[in-house]
């Protein structure tokens, strides 16, 4: 049945759907909704779970750690500054293995202060040693929170579910909630083997010497690489519940015969599938959503990338005195390929700021006939507004 | 050396009439207080239970992989997140319906400082959990520099002595009276010093439901910088001069505490500890950082009224009597 | 190989892999040190010992410890100056331990109970040594053979044993009863040969006591009265103090009703005459005492010799005593005595540091008297072993009382010249029978050490509550008329309450100190008794010897000591 729902709203109900023992959070917009509508899910006694309202996100991400330690299935929410303040406690949940799912809702970093949608704060977290799924629409935010828990539970490693702030978590769309059913059927109840018990009492977060230290690591990393077939399988069982898939590791798109190829995360994509359906003049493109960038899927990528002349990667966060954060990974993906793609790397939309259908248009000009690939740029900047030493 | 055979000792071990929560083996320095104790905390809290730990010490010594000292669920996370940590696992525990006991522990830095805010939101919201700080008194783990614990005048790394300093510039937090503002049903300090005192609180905070704290006064021989075999010797003195006031707190309001039958001068304490070293020195700066602490440890005794009314049994010096069969009183 | 569990958890104690042991430079070690109140005691009673079994409720294995050392504990319990209380470490605390009262306690329990000596029958192959007198000391020796495995001939020249100890203690210190049961006990053990009225020197010859006994003990006492050796006249039918008063033990009456007596003297003879003396109605009783009124802090060498306790009822009594006083000479009308002269007199130490008796002249006063009794001293009597006998003593090797000069002959109590209680000539008899055996056994004879006690300092009395010590009750200075016992026995809880107050002094008070202490947990308890007599067990492996349980340990029973 479809709903209208904001997806905030949607997501609340999805968590719920999953049984979570205990959530913690802190509010920052645009994370907030979501965790208002979890408390009152608790509040009107639909939702059998502990809401610990944690006096900062570094708390709430511990919360979360110590109830999934001790046995209980745990979620978080938060963005942004949050995400950074969570920062410590994020590497030292994936380092202990921690099966914990937590939604990113995508917003730019300060300073200086603002409030409006990038991805920014995720990226800041790429090598935390979280799963990282990017969201393209809300449907896919419900479908992938659930599969989230399945694929903490099963790698023992934490899930980010990474959902655009404001363009999706407080966008109205219609949508499908699975049924208690479903989610019963496809997430089993929660366990975690090596986790806190008087009847086996382990010690966990111990100290680890340089003499394995590089093991730990190495097994993290592997535990990370593997995780792409349990996305992938999470991804085509859930579809097989509910007849919706969200695209595995990387989808592709549009107009499977184009050699030009637009590489994005999250829901950047609608707007330019829009503006490529909006105009039958303008080049077609073939669209790649990288749904999980961590792990990074280099195959699947390679293959999504065959017979592509052009691949333009288009990020909603930067590197400063670098360029792109997901541009040069996928550069390096490609660069294996018997005839690779010439990679285009351009950030947009920062900061909330408004991607408008003639965003396509400039950067497939921009990449398409260039001799060599343009340096990276902030695309939609205006150049006007800075003094002459800052263009 | 006539050694004992070793199969005799572990089967000894293994039948100790007591909870071992923390086994030998740990790395802690010879006649480490903060040991000693995690050791009287968690034989008296028992195996029903789990516990989070911040990084410090009591975190490295413990557990070196693939070692661990620990007989308990145990888990270490961060510096400054231990009460959120416990009170995550409070919460599953709770919706579990199980009745495990949730422990939470932390040097002074992890209490007083880094670990501040989510210790007062864990106890902002009532988690059932017993928060015990192991107060010695400075960042040790990290060699020795000043917490919010650290003694008006102490030397450490960063606050040492020198032609414009006498040590540490500022007071020692009064941490008890921020934790008593948070009206929490129960609150004490403890120190290794007094055993049956020390595990009969742990009892009572664990007997109470919400959030509990203890603060134990554990001396640390490296990092106040005296014999290792005097850390009890230089415990009972902190107790004994009024600096180390040991009192219970119910709701925020005074309950008890114990009373120091004869006050010893506070210079019996400090010249045990190369820490104070400097406040010997035949200066007027000296002599006055000395009053300074007299004075320190006159308010506590008058503010707490820790003077006793003549001999007690349970007072600085009775409290802890020894008996032939060793049947202390808790 | 060990692998890497996900997040590198760890498994519970399995710090136990890592042998912290190896830190050490210095390791704990149990070492019993003997307690001020054992090194102290002549006899060599362990005190500290049997109030640890006293306060377990052991009260025959507290006996059986008495008797290890001393078997007459009725009778020393009573009348034992008891330098174990002087010396006990808890007097620096608070009071000492009632250390005699709960001898004495023990004593009179094992003759209420019937509780018999830990003693073994002898075989008819055992070997026979022979004792010479059946005083304190010879029944020491006696008995300690007998526990040695030994046949033993006791010789007693009276027709009842118990030497002076039955002789001179007059009743109201020591009960007749008392003294009775305890001897008859004793005298009764299996193996035991005891002849009255047989006397070395007239019945028996020491050469047929050494033909027919592997070694001889010689315990006589000093019973031969001294002659009064004085620059000034003194009356030939002067009765001296001791014949006055055994002939009071034994009869209850003195031959004389002066009005006022003065008593030359300081020792117990003359303390316990003038005491009598009181009970028989005597008005003024005078003691001269070159010496002063024991007391805390006067040095021995110028204490009069008799116990400060017997001292103090003798004063509470209303004896007079003029201390550091000499006799110039005697007031004669005709050959009876009316007075003397008196003078100030103390002893000091003469250019070559020996003391030496100075009288001040000027210091000169006369006391009128009825009737004046020496009570000087007596000497031993040696009928019969003349040539063992030098300046009226017995000259032995101090420990194991072997006789200078002589081999297979030993003695000890009243006979040497430096001891003069019941208590010596116990541990006189105990040790010369040790010496006895090692003879037989051609065993060398060692010069023994006494125990250094454990001082106050080594104790950690953080642990410790004050308690005032228990006392038994004493009749009121008014009513000490007849021979009722001055001093009643404790209680069997004041008993208790003693035992409960005694340090342990370096022995383990079990009190889990160490135990609850080590931050190590490398000390462990155990059930049974470890092989150091304790219940606690170090385990080296882990012991990084801080040093904690050392410092700590109330008793001091713990030692550091270099790796
Ligand atoms: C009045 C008085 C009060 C005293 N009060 C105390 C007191 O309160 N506390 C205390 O500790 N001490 C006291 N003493 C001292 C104590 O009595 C003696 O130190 C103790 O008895 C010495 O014991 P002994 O065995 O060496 O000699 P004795 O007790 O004198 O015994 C010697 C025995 O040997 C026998 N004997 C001697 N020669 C021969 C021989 N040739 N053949 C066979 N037998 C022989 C004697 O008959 C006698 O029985 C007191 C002494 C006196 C005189
Ligand atoms: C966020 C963070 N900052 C700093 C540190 C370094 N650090 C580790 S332990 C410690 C001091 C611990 O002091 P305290 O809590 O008093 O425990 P102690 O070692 O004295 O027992 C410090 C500063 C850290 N681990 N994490
Ligand atoms: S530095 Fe101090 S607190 Fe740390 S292990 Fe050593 S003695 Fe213990
Ligand atoms: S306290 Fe006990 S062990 Fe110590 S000297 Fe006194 S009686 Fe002996
Ligand atoms: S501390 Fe106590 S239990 Fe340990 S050795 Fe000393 S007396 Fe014995
Ligand atoms: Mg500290």
């Amino acid at each position: 049945m479809a709903l209208a729902l904001e997806g905030s709203q949607a997501l609340a109900r999805t968590v719920a759907l999953c049984r979570p023992q205990v959530v913690a959070a802190y509010p920052i917009t645009p994370q907030t909704h979501i965790v208002e509508g979890i408390a009152k899910l608790v509040a009107d006694g639909q939702l059998a779970c502990e809401m610990v309202s944690v006096e900062s996100e570094h708390s709430a991400a511990s919360v979360a750690l110590g109830a999934a330690a001790a046995g209980s299935r745990a979620y978080t929410a938060s963005a942004s500054q949050g995400i950074l303040l969570m920062a410590e406690v994020l590497f030292d949940i994936s380092g202990l293995r921690i099966p914990l799912v937590m939604t990113c809702a995508n917003r730019a970093l300060s300073g200086p202060l603002n409030i409006w949608n990038d991805q920014q704060d995720s990226m800041s977290m790429r090598d935390s040693g979280w799963i990282q799924l990017y969201c393209a629409t809300n449907q896919e935010a419900v479908d992938t929170t659930v599969q989230a828990f399945r694929i903490a539970e099963r790698c023992e490693l934490p899930v980010m579910v990474c959902v655009d702030g404001f363009t999706l978590t407080h966008t109205l769309e219609p949508l499908e909630l699975p049924s208690a059913e479903q989610v019963d059927a496809f997430l089993p109840a929660y366990t975690f083997r090596h986790g806190l018990d008087p009847s086996d009492p382990r010690s966990l977060g111990t100290l680890v010497g340089p003499e394995h230290f590089s093991e730990v690591r190495h097994a993290h990393h592997q535990a990370m690489m593997s995780a792409q077939t349990a996305i992938e399988q999470a991804d085509a069982d859930w579809a097989d519940v509910v007849g919706r898939h969200c695209g595995g590791l990387v989808e592709s798109r549009g107009d499977p015969e184009a050699r030009l190829g637009i590489l994005t995360l999250g829901s950047v994509l609608g707007t330019l599938e829009d503006a490529m359906d909006s105009d039958p003049e303008l080049p077609r493109a073939r669209f790649i959503k990288l749904r999980s960038f961590r792990p990074f899927p280099a195959d699947a990528l390679r293959k999504a990338c065959e017979g592509l002349d052009h691949l333009i990667v288009l990020e909603r966060a930067l590197s400063p005195g670098a360029g792109g954060i997901v541009g040069p990974e996928v550069q390096t993906a490609v660069i294996e390929m018997a005839e690779p793609p010439r990679v285009h790397n351009y950030a947009a939309g920062l900061g909330g700021r408004d991607l408008s259908l003639d965003l396509y248009s400039r950067i497939v000009q921009a990449a398409v006939g260039a001799e060599r690939p343009r340096e990276f740029a902030i695309i939609d900047a205006d150049p006007e507004l800075l003094p002459e030493s800052d263009r | 050396m006539n050694e004992q055979p070793l199969h005799h000792l572990d089967t000894l071990r293994a039948r100790q009439p007591r909870f071992r929560g923390l086994e030998s083996g740990h790395r802690a320095c010879q006649g480490c207080g903060e040991a000693l104790a995690a050791r009287l905390t968690t034989e008296a809290a028992g195996p029903d239970v789990v516990v989070a730990n911040a990084t410090g010490c009591l975190e490295v010594f413990t557990t070196p992989w693939p070692q661990s000292a620990w007989r308990l669920p145990w888990i270490h996370s961060v510096f400054g997140n231990t009460a959120a940590v416990a009170a995550g696992m409070e919460a599953a525990l709770k919706q579990q319906g199980r009745a495990t006991q949730v422990l939470a522990f932390a040097g002074d830095g992890g209490t007083f400082d880094i670990g501040f805010q989510a210790l007062s939101g864990m106890m902002e919201r009532g988690h059932d959990v017993l928060f015990v700080c192991f107060d010695n008194e400075a960042y040790m783990n990290t060699g020795v520099q000043r917490s919010g614990s650290t003694p008006h005048a102490a030397m450490t790394t960063t606050s040492p002595p020198g032609e414009l300093r006498m040590g540490k510039r500022h007071m020692k937090k009064d941490i008890l009276s921020i934790i008593a503002a948070h009206h929490i049903p129960y609150a004490a300090t403890a120190s290794v010093a007094y055993p049956s005192d020390l595990r009969k609180k742990v009892r009572r905070a664990m007997d109470t439901e919400g959030a509990s704290f203890l603060q134990i006064h554990s001396p640390c021989p490296l990092g106040w910088g005296h014999e290792g075999a005097k850390t009890i010797e230089v415990a009972r003195l902190a107790v004994q001069t009024g600096l180390f006031p040991v009192i219970e707190m119910e709701r925020g309001e005074l309950i008890g505490t114990l009373p120091i039958r004869e006050p010893r001068p506070v210079s019996d304490y400090l010249k045990l500890q190369n820490r104070f070293r400097h406040l010997f020195a035949s200066e007027y700066r000296a002599r006055k950082e000395l009053e300074h602490l007299q004075a320190i440890a006159n308010r506590n005794i008058e503010r707490f009224e820790l003077r006793g009314i003549g001999s007690e049994a349970y007072d600085t010096e009775g409290a802890d009597t020894v008996h032939r069969g060793g049947d202390r009183w808790a | 190989m060990i692998q890497i569990p996900p997040g590198a958890f760890a498994r519970p104690g399995t710090s136990l892999e890592f042998k912290t042991g190896t830190w050490r430079v210095e390791r704990p070690v149990h070492q019993r040190r003997a307690a001020p109140c054992h090194s102290a005691c002549p006899a060599g009673e362990d005190a500290q010992a049997y109030l640890a079994k006293v306060e377990l409720g052991d009260m025959r294995g507290a006996w059986e410890t008495v008797v290890a050392a001393n078997p007459l504990p009725a009778i020393t319990g009573r009348v034992c100056h008891h330098p174990c209380e002087s010396a006990c470490n808890r007097a620096q605390y608070d009071e000492s331990i009632t250390i005699h009262g709960v001898e004495r306690f023990l004593g009179d329990e094992a003759l209420r109970q019937g509780w018999s000596y830990p003693v073994p029958i002898p075989g008819a192959e055992a070997p026979r040594m022979a004792v010479v007198g059946s005083g304190p000391a010879g029944l020491a020796a006696a008995y300690h053979l007998l526990r040695g495995g030994c046949q033993v001939t006791l010789i007693e020249a009276m027709p009842a044993a118990g030497g002076t100890v039955r002789t001179a203690i007059p009743h109201y210190r020591l009960p007749p009863d008392v003294l009775e049961q305890e001897l008859d006990h004793m005298l009764a053990l299996p193996g035991l040969d005891f002849r009255l009225r047989t006397q070395l020197g007239r019945d028996v010859s020491l050469e047929e006591l050494r033909a027919d006994h592997e070694a001889v003990f010689l315990g006589p006492g000093r019973r031969k009265g001294r002659e009064w050796s004085a620059d000034f006249a003194v009356p030939g039918n002067l009765r001296t103090g001791l014949q006055l008063l055994e002939a009071w033990v034994a009869g209850g009456t003195l031959p004389e009703q002066p009005r006022s007596v003065a008593i030359v003297g300081g020792g117990n003879t003359a303390v316990d005459l003038a005491r009598v003396l009181r009970r028989e109605g005597v008005e003024q009783v005078h003691l001269i005492s070159h010496q002063r009124i024991p007391a805390p802090g006067v040095p021995d060498d110028d204490a009069m010799r008799a116990t400060y306790r017997e001292v103090s009822q003798a004063l509470e009594e209303g004896v007079t005593i003029h201390e550091h006083r000499g006799v110039r000479r005697l007031i004669l009308r005709g050959e009876r005595v009316v007075g003397m002269e008196l003078v100030h007199m103390k002893k000091l130490e003469d250019a070559g540091g020996r003391l030496r008796r100075v009288a001040f002249e000027g210091t000169e006063t006369v006391l009128h008297v009825d009737q004046v009794i020496p009570a000087i001293g007596q000497d031993v009597d040696g009928t019969g072993f003349e040539s063992l006998v030098r300046r009226g003593y017995m000259e032995v090797e101090p420990w194991w009382g072997t006789v200078n000069g002589q081999s297979g002959i030993f003695s000890g109590g009243d006979a040497r010249s430096d001891h003069g209680t019941v208590s010596e000539a116990v541990g006189d008899g105990r040790r010369a029978a040790a010496a006895m055996l090692r003879y037989r056994a051609g065993r060398q004879l060692e010069p023994g050490v006494p125990p250094e006690p454990i001082p106050y300092s080594d104790l950690n009395l953080s642990y410790f509550e004050t308690a005032p010590a228990s006392k038994e009750p004493v009749l009121p200075p008014e009513q000490r008329l007849g021979l009722e016992e001055i001093e009643g026995g404790l209680q069997a809880n004041a008993v208790r309450h003693e035992a409960h107050r005694c340090l342990s002094c370096g022995d383990c008070l079990a009190c889990d100190n160490c135990w609850t202490l080590c931050p190590d947990q490398s000390v462990l308890k155990t059930r049974e008794v470890a092989a150091d007599g304790s219940h606690y067990v170090f385990d080296y492996d882990y012991c990084k010897g801080c040093g904690i349980c050392a410092h700590e340990c109330p008793t001091g029973y713990i030692h550091m000591i270099p790796e």
